[in-house]
């Protein structure tokens, strides 16, 4: 499933570190990153490069928030319910993408577009409410400027 | 030592001890799921919650993770430590299914037991419970995660004390999941020990799945004969049908665990084409009857031939009273020695490693987990002696070394120095470093080696340059030697016992450990001492100086590698007499119809014997160490059997069907006594250990209950001189 | 006074050229050149220098448990995972001025001889942490990083590592495993961090504010670090964040141990028109409501201490007197439990059932027997592994401590009375 290209890379990079194990993450960000989520077959060959079986590759993915391991849409939408955010117009930003995208929590536009998902406090208190949106921050949000984020994104 | 007061009783310890392994020597049992003597403390479950009332800690702690120490007051009763655990139980059972009618773990739940001690009764949670799928895992275990109260208990097991790496824990927070990676068989030869280590019904025992409860079995403690280390275990049997075997706890051998051939391979006793009635000429007779001209052909033969025309093969499998019962019989006639082994280097293996094995050296399977360093030649610990690949595993998690020699390298669960040398070189690069050894003096480093983390059993080995074995052994503290006796031959297994000779400690001297082919090869080579091994009997009966052969437990018609040969020969037999408690070739072989034989007819007779779990029976495991297993039911066909599985008939009668067997040293007590003309029903168990007792000169105090911790070596015990029979190959 | 924030610009970050015009990476040069590394540590505490990523441990004392005999290599880890809600300091600390960290990093690392140095840097901080991998490059090309540092003989590298996320992963003995790509739970002493860290090497792990310090006490010296506090007791400057209903959101440098209501009105701009203070979580969700009668408490970790509070990480989020403080705990609850690393009863199993009783009354279904429940349970989830469930509860604790009231009128009107 990865390019031979990409591979090569991601060799290099592994081999560079003393336990190439520390790399299981970045390589998986990079997977991710490229192919959307990380498929069985995709978490099979990262287990391989890094030298881990693929349990032990599962025990860390499914530990973390940001690895998915589902088909996602081409953009995540994580909108932040952290207790700033939840203050200061949360669920109005939450109604607003819900009736935008036509989607609830969890799901995917039917065009493969976006998925929603919540998160936890971004740490852009001080610009709440706000949403990350392919680990790209968004905040001070209003239906207008949500428009204005969304439009940009094929 | 500190001294520390728990519940008002006062105790010592050995410093480092925590304080809930504290308490159980002064025999208080703090409630616990997480920890596990054998996978320590980790603080997960928060179970073990004690107060500390006064001295270096204070407050609210939990026992798994506080060393004991001077001065301690603790009390496990007081108001808040109870009420937290009660509190802890609450949470652990929101959750839980409350599927107990269901599960395999009634009467071994670990949580029930908790639940009730800690006074939590109702659930006052109203929110719905946390559902998991279960896997497959194999054939071996059974998964159902939603009674899972995430103790990682079986994840410390597999992953960190097993090496495994297949099975694991996913997720998080409150949606951990212990699991594979996807449905499979677990991949780790430990695997059943999940069952016992679970402290619920998630992790069960499939074979045994639904066929009772712990209290409807019938239990007694026994011994595995699945390789030659015997680790303890426990027997569980209902309606004539054994059920599961459990690992019990035995720290000199397998500690708290046991392999999976140990657990699952019980089979042979529940199969449905087993003997159980005696046959003569492949005809259905008495017991009574199949002695009888048993002994009458055997009388004809010793008169008319003489009595060198008779011989008798027992096997490594037969327990103690068997082969010595075989061997008393032979020498009441005046027969020819029994043997115990098929293949003739094999004998002289065993016998070459017996009688090299001294109280000095002799280490047990637990003290491998202490060596520092362990030098094993000649065996695949994971097929010959799987425990012993565990305990390798402890060893080197706590830092010791291992080296391995072997041509190619060997599957196990743990970093190895693999150095390959041929088996050509292997004996004298034995004897070099022996003679190295001897003429070096001791300095002061220990041996330290850094391992690479280990990455599964296939990895290969550290990479070079290697330090020279001699200068390691030389500077360890306590080095073990482990020799196997299957491939190498009597010149290797010498050469280990030398290098153990004269490898110099401070401590102690060095261990010297075998692995042997069966669960009593060590009591056949004493049973078989001055006695032949059946390839060398072999062509004795070809030519036609044996004319009678008896069978005890053993099986050369399979185990002879030209079974057309020993067929044809023991065709010429007037005698054939087959003792088994399997439908082995040889009981096939004399069981079978005499129709188209040639005349004179030759007798067969298949005389049914009993299990070990039938019958009190000893064996002697690979260190000299004698121990004994007590019968956990009456021989029998089982229920299930009888039956056809439907519901067991309400209709009673008073004998078992199918028990037409008898322990194999009682059958041939018996025909020694009818061919000797003495009263056979006097003879018992205790008789058969006091005619041991006096072949061996030791005293058995107790001679119906030999103490697990009687070591019989060739220097301890008295028999007849073991000499190998070397011929030039 | 400005000294973290002494570079601070609208909407770009200092570069090297600025950080070293205003006398960045002398320090270094001082630590390099003219202290021992004893003398390093000696300044680090004397100038009482606490960490600033809530435990509060003078730094100083942290870098002598660094055995001289530990083997190498040692780790130094700048702990940007940051994910304590309310709390964005580090984030601003390096999207303003990120030598100064950078700085710091390699002042530890000199002062412990750890020559691995590691950025970790929570999953939506990756503006941040493309910000330190770039100015880590920087830094190098200049000379302050890799092989023998300014002709010292003292080496050191410093990688990003980006967190996949998890609050736990903040958690310093979590995040050591998180680095070594296993699962993020954290580890008990013994042994020590600084002992057997990352790969059982020694690992000295900081806050990104403390680090962000650290070259200004070298520079300066201890007696001056600590005149820039408000309180005699306290030392520096604190970053504080200030969130939730008031007019001007944001991070403030002023001095450790202003006081709570001049941070909120002459900093932060005062109340939201029409909103009344109602309470503050004084350091992330983390720490206990300071209700009205604490406005006027001096923020640091002695005063706050004293109160029976905790300064946490200074992140002040401020609730208004509309707002549910019932919900908001519940908020703040399903945080918490979500977060969970699982390892331990409590935790795992008490914050869902602590959301569980929220919820219920919240929603109008709560009963009397709910509010010693919750007690009972705040009191025992301090009895976990690890710190996140005490911070857990004290929302909770504190709840029900200064709003009692709130709670049972939620049960006695069968709704919530904000609604
Ligand atoms: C649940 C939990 C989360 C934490 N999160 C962070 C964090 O995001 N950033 C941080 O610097 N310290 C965090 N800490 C504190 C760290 O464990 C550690 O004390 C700190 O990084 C040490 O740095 P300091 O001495 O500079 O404060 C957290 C602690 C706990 C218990
Ligand atoms: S499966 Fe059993 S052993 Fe494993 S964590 Fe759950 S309860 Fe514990
Ligand atoms: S190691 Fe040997 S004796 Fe022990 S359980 Fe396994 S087969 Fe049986
Ligand atoms: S308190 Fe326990 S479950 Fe919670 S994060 Fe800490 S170790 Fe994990
Ligand atoms: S037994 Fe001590 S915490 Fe589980």
């Amino acid at each position: 499933m990865i390019p031979d290209d990409l591979k090569e890379t991601l060799q290099r990079q592994i081999a560079a570190t003393d336990h190439p194990r520390e790399q299981v993450m970045d390589v998986v960000f990079i997977l991710q990153d490229r192919f959307g989520y990380l498929s069985d077959p995709l978490l099979e060959e990262v287990a391989a490069l890094v030298g881990m079986t693929p349990l032990e590759v599962e025990e860390i993915a499914t530990f973390y928030e940001f690895i998915y391991r589902k088909p996602v849409g081409r953009h995540v939408i994580h909108v932040c319910d952290g207790v700033v955010c939840w203050m200061l117009e949360y669920q109005s930003v939450l109604d607003y993408l819900r009736s935008k995208l036509g989607i609830d929590y969890g799901q995917t536009t039917d065009d493969g577009r976006f998925t929603l998902l919540p998160t936890c406090c971004l740490g852009y208190c001080d610009r709440a409410p706000a949403m990350m949106i392919d680990r790209k921050i968004y905040g001070r949000l209003t239906p207008e400027r949500i428009d204005e984020i969304l439009g940009k994104l094929r | 030592m500190p001294k520390l007061m728990i519940d008002d009783r006062k105790i010592e310890v050995a410093p480092g001890v925590k304080v809930i392994a504290a308490a159980e020597q002064a025999g208080i049992v703090i409630p616990r799921f997480c920890y596990h003597p054998a996978l320590g403390s980790v603080g997960a479950c928060r179970l073990c919650a004690v107060k500390f009332l006064d001295g270096p800690v204070r407050g609210l702690q939990m026992s798994c993770m506080v060393e004991a120490r001077d001065g301690m007051v603790i009390s496990s009763t007081d108001d808040e430590a109870v009420d937290f655990r009660r509190f802890v139980i609450e949470l652990l059972m929101r959750n839980h299914p409350h599927d107990c009618p269901v599960c395999d773990e009634g009467g071994y739940c670990l949580l029930q037991d908790e639940t009730i001690a800690g006074g939590h009764a109702m659930r006052r949670s109203m929110g719905k419970k946390r559902t998991h799928r279960d896997q497959y895992i194999g054939e071996l275990v059974q998964h159902e995660m939603n009674r899972c109260i995430q103790c990682y208990r079986c994840q410390r097991f597999y992953q960190d004390y097993c090496g495994y790496r297949d099975f694991g824990v996913m997720g998080s927070a409150s949606r951990v999941y212990f699991g594979r990676y996807a449905d499979g068989a677990l991949e780790n030869p430990f695997s059943g020990n999940l069952i016992d280590i679970c402290p619920t019904g998630v992790l069960t025992d499939k074979p045994a799945r639904f066929k009772g409860r712990r209290w409807d079995f019938q239990r007694a403690p026994s011994i595995c004969i699945h390789c030659s280390l015997g680790c303890s275990i426990t027997v569980n049997a209902r309606y004539r049908e054994l059920v599961r075997v459990e690992a019990r706890r035995n720290d000199d051998i397998n500690g708290h665990f046991i392999c999976d051939r140990g657990r699952y391979g019980f089979a042979f006793a529940n199969h449905p084409d087993r003997p159980r009635q005696a046959r003569i000429n492949g005809r259905d007779t008495s017991y009574e009857e199949a002695i009888q001209t048993t002994t009458q052909r055997l009388s004809e033969i010793a008169r008319t031939l003489g009595p060198d025309s008779i011989a008798c093969l027992s096997s490594s499998r037969a327990g103690v009273e068997t082969q010595m019962s075989l061997k008393f019989l032979t020498r009441s006639q005046g027969w020819r020695q029994p043997g115990c082994f098929v293949d003739r280097s094999e004998q002289n293996s065993v016998t070459a490693a017996v009688g090299r094995l001294t109280p000095e050296r002799v280490v047990s399977l637990g003290e491998i987990e202490k060596a520092d360093l362990i030098l094993v030649i000649g065996v695949d610990p994971i097929l010959e002696a799987p425990m012993l690949a565990l305990a390798m595993r402890q060893a080197q998690r706590a830092g010791a070394g291992i080296i391995i020699l072997n041509p190619q390298p060997v599957s196990v669960p743990f970093a190895y120095d693999h150095r390959p040398i041929s088996p050509d070189d292997l004996c004298s690069t034995l004897q070099k470093w022996t003679r190295s050894i001897s003429s070096q003096t001791r300095t002061e480093s220990h041996f330290v080696e850094k391992h690479e983390e280990y990455r599964g059993p296939e990895t290969p080995s550290v990479p070079c340059p290697l330090p020279p074995v001699d200068s390691l052994l030389q500077n360890s503290r306590r080095p073990m030697i482990v020799c196997g006796t299957n491939i190498v031959g009597t010149a290797i297994i010498h050469a280990a016992a030398d290098l153990a000779r004269d490898i110099h400690s401070d401590c102690r001297f060095p261990g010297l450990f075998y692995v042997l082919p069966g669960p009593n090869a060590f009591g056949a080579a004493f049973a078989s001492a001055g006695g032949k091994s059946f390839s060398d009997i072999l062509p004795d009966i070809e030519t036609g100086n044996i004319k009678a052969l008896i069978l005890v437990e053993a099986d050369p018609i399979f185990q002879f590698p030209d079974q057309e040969r020993v067929k044809n020969a023991v065709k010429q037999l007037d005698l054939l007499v087959v003792l088994d408690y399997v439908p082995s070739r040889s009981v096939g072989f004399a069981g079978q119809s005499l129709a188209e034989m040639v005349s004179p007819a030759p007798l067969h007779v298949v005389i049914p014997t009993l299990t070990h779990f039938e019958t009190q029976a000893s064996f002697i495991n690979q260190e000299g160490r004698l121990q004994q297993t007590t019968p956990v039911h009456v021989n029998g066909l089982p229920m299930s059997q009888l039956t056809g599985g439907k519901h067991p008939p309400r209709k009673f009668r008073s004998d078992v069907p199918g028990a037409g067997a008898r322990a194999a040293w009682q059958v041939l007590s018996e025909l020694e006594a009818v061919l000797s003309s003495t009263p056979a029903d006097s003879i018992t168990f205790a008789d058969i250990w006091y005619r041991i007792g006096l072949a061996w000169n030791i005293s058995v105090e107790n001679r119906t209950e030999i103490p697990g911790n009687l070591r019989i070596l060739s220097t301890t015990v008295e028999s007849e001189p073991m000499t190998e029979h070397y011929r030039d190959d | 006074m400005q000294i973290l924030f002494q570079n601070r610009q609208p909407d770009r970050i200092a570069s090297l050229e600025e950080y070293r015009n205003s006398g960045g990476y002398e320090a270094l040069t001082l630590a390099l050149k003219k202290y021992t590394r004893a003398e390093v540590q000696q300044l680090a505490l004397d100038a009482v220098l606490l960490g600033r990523g809530g435990a509060g441990f003078p730094a100083g004392r942290k870098w002598m448990t660094v055995a001289e005999s530990a083997p190498f290599p040692r780790y130094m880890v700048c702990n940007a995972d940051e994910m304590e809600p309310g709390t964005f300091k580090d984030r601003v600390l390096i999207h303003t001025d990120p030598h100064q960290i950078i700085e710091g990093m390699i002042i530890v690392g000199y002062s412990v001889l750890a020559e691995k140095g590691i950025v970790f840097i929570r999953t939506s901080y990756e503006n941040a942490a493309r910000i330190m991998e770039q100015e880590i490059v920087r830094a190098k090309e200049a000379g302050f990083l890799g092989k023998n540092i300014l002709g010292s003989g003292f080496s050191m590298e410093i990688a990003v590592h980006r967190s996949a996320g998890r609050y736990i992963c903040g958690e310093n003995t979590a995040q050591m495993r998180a680095i070594e790509g296993k699962r993020a739970n954290p580890t008990q002493p013994p042994p020590y961090a600084t002992e057997k860290g990352i790969w059982g090497l020694p690992t000295v792990t900081h806050n990104v504010e403390t680090l962000a310090c650290i070259p200004h006490i070298l520079r300066h010296g201890p007696e001056w670090f600590k005149s820039l506090a408000a309180t005699p007791t306290a030392a520096g400057t604190k970053l504080y964040c200030v969130s939730g209903r008031v007019n001007r959101p944001g991070c403030f440098e002023l001095p450790m141990g202003t006081r709570l209501s001049e941070i909120i009105e002459d900093h932060a701009g005062g109340m939201q028109e029409g909103y009344q203070f109602k309470a503050c979580l004084p350091g992330g969700a983390s720490t206990r409501f300071l209700p009205k009668s604490f406005y006027d408490i001096e923020m640091d970790f002695d005063a706050m201490k004293q109160a029976g509070h905790r300064l946490g990480t200074g992140s002040i989020i401020v609730f208004d007197h509309k707002t549910c403080l019932v919900a908001a705990t519940l908020n703040m609850i399903e945080f918490f439990a979500r977060e969970s690393c699982g390892w331990c009863t409590p935790c795992r199993e008490g914050l869902p059932y602590i959301r569980e009783i929220l919820s219920r009354i919240e929603s109008g279904e709560g009963c009397n027997d709910d509010i010693p429940q919750l007690r009972r349970m705040c009191r025992y989830l301090c009895n976990t592994y690890c710190a996140l469930a005490p911070g857990a509860v004290s929302p909770v604790e504190s709840l029900l401590t200064y709003f009692e009231d709130d709670v049972q009128e939620h049960i006695r009107q069968r709704k919530c009375p904000f609604k």
